[in-house]
């Protein structure tokens, strides 16, 4: 009762609401003077926009202020100027009526607030069971208000609506005899769910049977494409694809399965059997998959692998396998009968030891090992290689040799037996730049450390001999790959690896060995297979002792140039350097990097070199070979590095003068012709007679040679002497293409090559030669020229001025502070709210005191009034009066107020 | 007496010029304090920093003497004035954007704008063209004035380094039309700002100010006519960065055509960049 009161006076509450909203214009309006008043023309005035932007809308644009003025000063009329009022006073009169707080309501909607609540009070409990006197409640109703009779009306039509609702409910409970009676109860408390009951029960129903088909539906389906699979299955079996991809056997269990589901099929095609069936498939296939498993479970682990060894392992391996070697040998050596019966004893042992099986017998393999050892092939092997491809290309172009091969090539005949001995001076070139060895040259190398297996008089450890005797001593009566073993031996027995005092032994052994690779060069017949076996050696023990090596080469360039100066002090001896210099010189250019700019060993070398060709004096045609070869050896020494050696080059132009019957008096480079007259060059390569053989120098056979030999006086020598001049003077002209000064180094010798060209009696194919190579200079010269820039002014490079970057945001919003510091842009933020409060509120304080400022003039504008007219009325009063006396008529007035 | 409000408050100005306030003869002054501070150290590093590059680069030509520079003698300044360009900021969406063709042609065409007049790549195009000049690269350009459809007027400084892309293009200048200016990364130097109106009080006194249009009638070969410029009078160009019409300016003292054909922004600056580098022989 009292939530449907309520509800009822909240519905007629808006409806006042709208009416009051409605019907202010209407008689409404008269009660609201302020609203009344002629419209204040500023108040209509809108505030204009200061800057159109598209697509912008603001709300401070678009208001009034004169209106906004006019409201703020209401708002002060209604809190201020009452505050003020109040102020004077000492009690206050608060009108707490209900209603009275609510400015909305007009007067009747107070009163039916009112009224209703006094209804509430009456309806209260307490209320309840107080005995009225019925006149109360008459009156009140008839009392109230006029539009009570409406709300009793209203009330009256609800009451029996619900009853009748609740009362039918019931019936329908009654009738099924469902609920239970406390259910009824709780139905009761929620009257509203009532009605809707039945129709819940059978929402329910119908979703469960929904339900129980839908399930019934999915069960059908999942039974459908089961069978479906199953036949696919059966089919895919029988087609003999499956057969390929699993175990025959595996094969074979599945298809007697699929047999016999087949039949089953057909038998009885309901879904029970397929059911059974795809039990069935459900067994038998997980027993496949669990046998792989099980399978996978039974396979081996992976197993860590053996890590690699370090080289200090190598060489203590190394050690022991000579060791064990040495102990057989001795047996052999004690008894030789038993040998077979012990061998293979102590054969087997190491082969179970180490992964790589060693027989007694398998020496080549230890050379190889050794070899493997090493990572860096041997020079050997690589000139070696090199030269079965060189003996091809030699047989393919004799007669025409080709004329862009940029290195000379003095010997390589083919009228040389040996093969080994078959040595042209482009391997000593090219040995270092080509690093790729062929396999055939690795088996080579092994076929010959095959030969010393047979003897087996070589004891297996050797200690490092301590003298040069003590290493003759050893090394007679050795074969050349004899020699090779003893000293690998020897470094494998002294491995520095082993033992630190083995660095000693090792430095004095490379000494010795040194030297006697340099005693070895100097003998006439020269054993150049030894010699060339010995570099790989020499090679890699300077890599083990660098810096002794290093010192080692020092002292013998050093020793080797006093010997030098001394002996140029005489001008009647032959001061060109000796084969074992020449070797040597060779031996390191392999040895230490020559590309390097300044090489502890390198640099006096190629020093060496140089002062050899400038200051020996050109006598005699073997000296001319030895300082072609020499030019030839800084060619491939400078190669890389690029360096300049003016030495060569004037070397290699006096030749070319050499080969000229005529001095020829051009006076451009008189200081180079001072030169030649020092050196007091004789026409040695003239051409006494036409030859067309040009053969290759052999270099070894002309060092070979005595110094008297005819064949320094043929033509033939002559021809080949200048072949190799062109040819390393082609090597120079490459490698000097870059300097800047290249036509003033070439030209003069471009304008030599031609006049040597010019030359009776020249071959023709060395005629065509120099000719080329003119050209190439000239052609070369012509391209420097053409780069060559005039001299110029240096000019201040002119500085552009300097750029700076803007600061921008990607995704500027404006009002955004984009301080990293996230510290300071909060802090500037409240500062900046703090200061616009304050302006608001000083703002506001200001206006409120012109208001009250006003106010209070208008008081006292008020109250000067009313004194005023006291003042006047009491002027006039007295006025009259003396105006009465001074015409005397006192008396008669004051008969007259009475 | 009361006095009434609106005596008290401020009188309500007519449409104020929105521009970056801050005092130019002020920063102007503060700037050159600042150079004489900083150019004794800068200028002593730089004749060590040209020695050392001397040194490095041309060791070789120690004897060959350096030519004289003329950094003595007064050179003309080049003044770029780009009229009626594009650049609108608008509320698109939620965000502000600049007013492109491309982007907001719908937008446009709600707000009964032409998308063909909103052309704020030509801007960028004609800036990249001044600043990217070997000339401005000589430190020959003083300054690049903008002035936008709206009458907003831009100084951009000639050591800028713009943004080569246009999107961001369109962020800095919407960035420098809400904001007022833009300072240098790591700077307090402002490198773009929003200016008072009239252009013609940034220009030197003794400038000539020339306009261009296809529409003059008087046809020139660009290359002869910076020849006839004196060598004391700073030369002011004003070019249009807009799609269509042409510029109306009361200012320039003459009114030139380049081409027989109608030129890009672009390209007309390009030619008189070309043409001034010519004339004092700026490679």
């Amino acid at each position: 009762m009292a939530k449907t009161s309520n509800r009822s006076s909240s519905d007629s509450n808006k409806q006042k609401k709208n009416n009051t909203k409605q019907n202010r214009s209407g008689p409404d309006a008269v009660a609201m003077k302020v609203k009344a008043t002629k419209a204040n023309p500023f108040e209509t005035i809108w505030s204009r926009r200061k800057f159109d932007i598209l697509g912008k809308k603001r709300k401070g644009e678009e208001r009034r202020i004169g209106q906004a003025r006019s409201k703020s000063i209401e708002k002060r009329k209604k809190t201020l100027l009452k505050e003020y009022e109040q102020s004077g006073k000492s009690s206050v009169f608060v009108d707490n009526r209900i209603g009275e707080q609510n400015d909305e309501l007009d007067e009747f909607g107070k009163a039916i607030i009112r009224s209703q609540r006094e209804l509430q009070l009456k309806l209260n409990k307490k209320v309840k069971y107080n005995l009225s006197d019925g006149e109360e409640e008459g009156e009140d109703f008839s009392d109230g208000l006029g539009a009570f009779p409406e709300k009793d009306d209203f009330e009256d039509e609800m009451l029996p609506d619900d009853e009748d609702e609740e009362s039918a409910s019931l019936k329908q409970i009654n009738a099924r005899n469902v609920q239970s009676p406390r259910d009824i109860g709780l139905m009761e408390a929620e009257e509203n769910k009532h009605k809707s009951k039945k129709e819940v029960m059978e929402e329910i129903i119908s979703k469960s049977k929904f339900f129980k088909a839908q399930k019934a539906k999915d069960k059908e389906e999942n039974e459908h494409f089961m069978e479906e699979l199953d036949k696919k299955f059966t089919s895919l079996v029988q087609s003999d694809v499956l057969l390929s991809l699993t175990d025959p056997s595996k094969m074979n269990a599945l298809k007697a399965l699929v047999n016999k589901s087949i039949p089953n099929e057909i038998s009885n095609k309901g879904s029970s059997s397929s059911n059974r069936r795809t039990e069935n498939f459900e067994q038998e296939k997980p027993d496949y998959y669990d046998k792989l498993v099980k399978e996978m479970a039974l396979e081996m682990r992976a197993r860590p692998s053996d890590r690699t060894k370090t080289p200090e392992e190598i060489a203590q391996e190394e050690r022991e396998r000579l060791e064990q070697l040495e102990v057989e040998r001795q047996k052999r050596m004690v008894a030789d009968d038993y040998y077979s019966d012990e061998d293979n004893e102590v054969s087997e042992k190491p082969s179970t030891q180490k992964p790589r099986s060693l027989s007694g017998d398998d020496l080549g393999d230890s050379f190889s090992l050794d070899e493997d050892a090493k990572t860096k092939k041997g020079w050997v092997d690589e000139v070696l290689g090199r030269k079965d491809v060189e003996d091809f290309v030699n047989e393919d172009g004799d007669s025409s040799e080709n004329s862009e091969s940029e290195d000379v090539v003095v010997g390589s005949d083919e009228e040389l037996d040996e093969h080994e001995k078959n040595l042209s001076l482009k391997d000593w070139e090219q040995s270092e730049t080509i690093k790729g060895g062929d396999d055939s040259s690795k088996a080579r190398i092994k076929a010959d450390s095959e030969q010393p297996s047979k003897q087996l008089d070589l004891p297996y450890l050797i200690e490092a001999p301590k003298t040069m005797e003590e290493l003759c001593a050893l090394l007679v009566n050795c074969s050349n790959s004899d020699i090779i073993v003893v000293i690998n031996r020897i470094r494998g027995s002294n491995a520095i690896k082993l033992a630190a005092e083995n660095r000693k032994k090792m430095q004095v052994f490379y000494g010795i060995l040194l030297q006697y690779f340099a005693v070895l060069a100097n003998k006439k017949p020269l054993n150049f297979e030894l010699l060339n076996m010995l570099v790989k050696p020499l090679i890699e023990m300077s890599m083990e002792l660098p810096y002794f090596a290093a010192i080692c080469a020092r002292q013998r360039i050093l020793r080797t140039r006093t010997q030098f100066v001394e002996t140029i002090k005489n001008p009647e001896n032959s001061s060109w350097p000796s084969s074992k210099t020449l070797f040597l010189l060779r031996l390191w250019s392999l040895k230490f990097p020559s590309s390097d700019f300044r090489h502890a060993v390198m640099t006096p070398a190629i020093l060496l070199m140089c002062e050899y060709l400038m200051r020996c004096s050109i006598l005699s045609g073997r000296e001319i070979a030895i300082g072609s070869f020499l030019c030839s050896m800084l060619l491939s020494v400078t190669r890389q590095s690029r360096k300049f050696c003016p030495e060569a080059i004037i070397f290699l132009r006096s030749l070319l003068m050499a080969a000229t019957d005529s001095y020829s008096t051009s006076h451009q480079d008189s200081q180079f012709y001072h030169l030649m007259e020092l050196r007091a060059v004789r026409p040695l390569l003239c051409f006494a007679d036409t030859t067309n053989e040009i053969k290759p120098l052999n270099f070894l056979m002309v060092i070979d040679l005595p110094e008297d030999s005819s064949f320094f006086s043929s033509d033939n020598f002559r021809a080949s002497v200048l072949l190799a001049i062109i040819e390393t003077l082609g090597g120079y002209i490459n490698i000097y293409d870059g300097l800047s000064s290249f036509p003033e180094i070439f030209l003069p010798i471009s304008r030599l090559l031609l006049e040597v060209a010019q030359q009776k009696n020249m071959p023709n194919l060395l005629h065509d030669k120099l000719k080329d190579m003119s050209e190439l200079i000239n052609s070369k010269v012509d391209e420097h020229h053409t780069l060559r820039r005039p001299l110029q002014m240096r000019k201040q490079k002119p500085v552009p001025i300097k750029l700076l970057n803007p600061k921008f945001e990607e995704n500027f919003v404006k009002g955004r502070d984009y301080d990293p510091d996230r510290e300071r842009a909060e802090m500037r933020k409240l500062k900046k709210q703090m200061k616009r409060e304050a302006k608001g509120a000083a703002r506001e304080l200001r206006k409120d005191n012109y208001f009250l400022f006003e106010v209070k003039e208008k008081d006292k504008a008020l109250l000067e009034e009313e004194r005023a007219a006291k003042y006047g009325k009491a002027k006039a009063f007295l006025q009259e009066q003396e105006n009465a006396f001074k015409s005397g008529q006192l008396g008669k007035g004051r008969k007259r107020r009475r | 007496m009361v006095r009434p409000f609106a005596v008290k408050e401020r009188k309500r100005k007519k449409r104020a010029e929105k521009y970056d306030r801050e005092e130019y003869e002020e920063e102007q002054q503060m700037e050159v304090a600042k150079k004489a501070m900083i150019e004794k150290p800068n200028s002593h590093n730089e004749v060590e920093a040209a020695a050392e590059t001397e040194e490095i680069t041309t060791p070789e030509l120690d004897g060959i003497p350096i030519a004289p520079s003329d950094l003595k003698t007064y050179k003309p300044k080049v003044i770029f004035v780009l009229e009626r360009a594009s650049l609108e900021v608008a509320k698109v969406g939620k965000t502000y954007q600049l007013l492109n063709s491309d982007d907001h042609a719908n937008f446009l065409r709600k707000n009964n704008k032409n998308p063909a007049d909103y052309r704020p790549d030509i801007v960028h195009q004609a800036l990249l063209f001044i600043l990217d000049s070997p000339l401005n690269k000589a430190g020959r350009l003083h300054a690049v004035y903008v002035r936008t459809d709206k009458g907003v007027l831009l100084e951009v400084k000639p050591h800028v380094r713009l943004p080569r892309t246009f999107k961001r293009f369109a962020g800095i200048m919407l960035q420098l039309l809400q904001q007022l200016s833009i300072s240098a990364v790591g700077k307090r130097e402002k490198l773009l700002r929003v200016i008072k109106n009239p252009v013609t009080q940034y220009l030197p006194v003794n400038s000539r100010k020339i306009g261009f249009s296809h529409s003059s009638k008087k046809l020139v070969n660009m290359h002869d006519y910076v020849a006839t410029a004196g060598s004391d009078v700073d030369l002011v160009f004003v070019v249009g960065a807009m799609a269509h019409g042409k510029i109306e300016t009361d200012y320039t003292d003459d009114y030139i055509s380049i081409s027989d054909y109608p030129l890009s922004a672009a390209y007309c600056i390009t030619r008189i960049c070309n043409a001034l580098e010519g004339k004092w022989n700026i490679l």
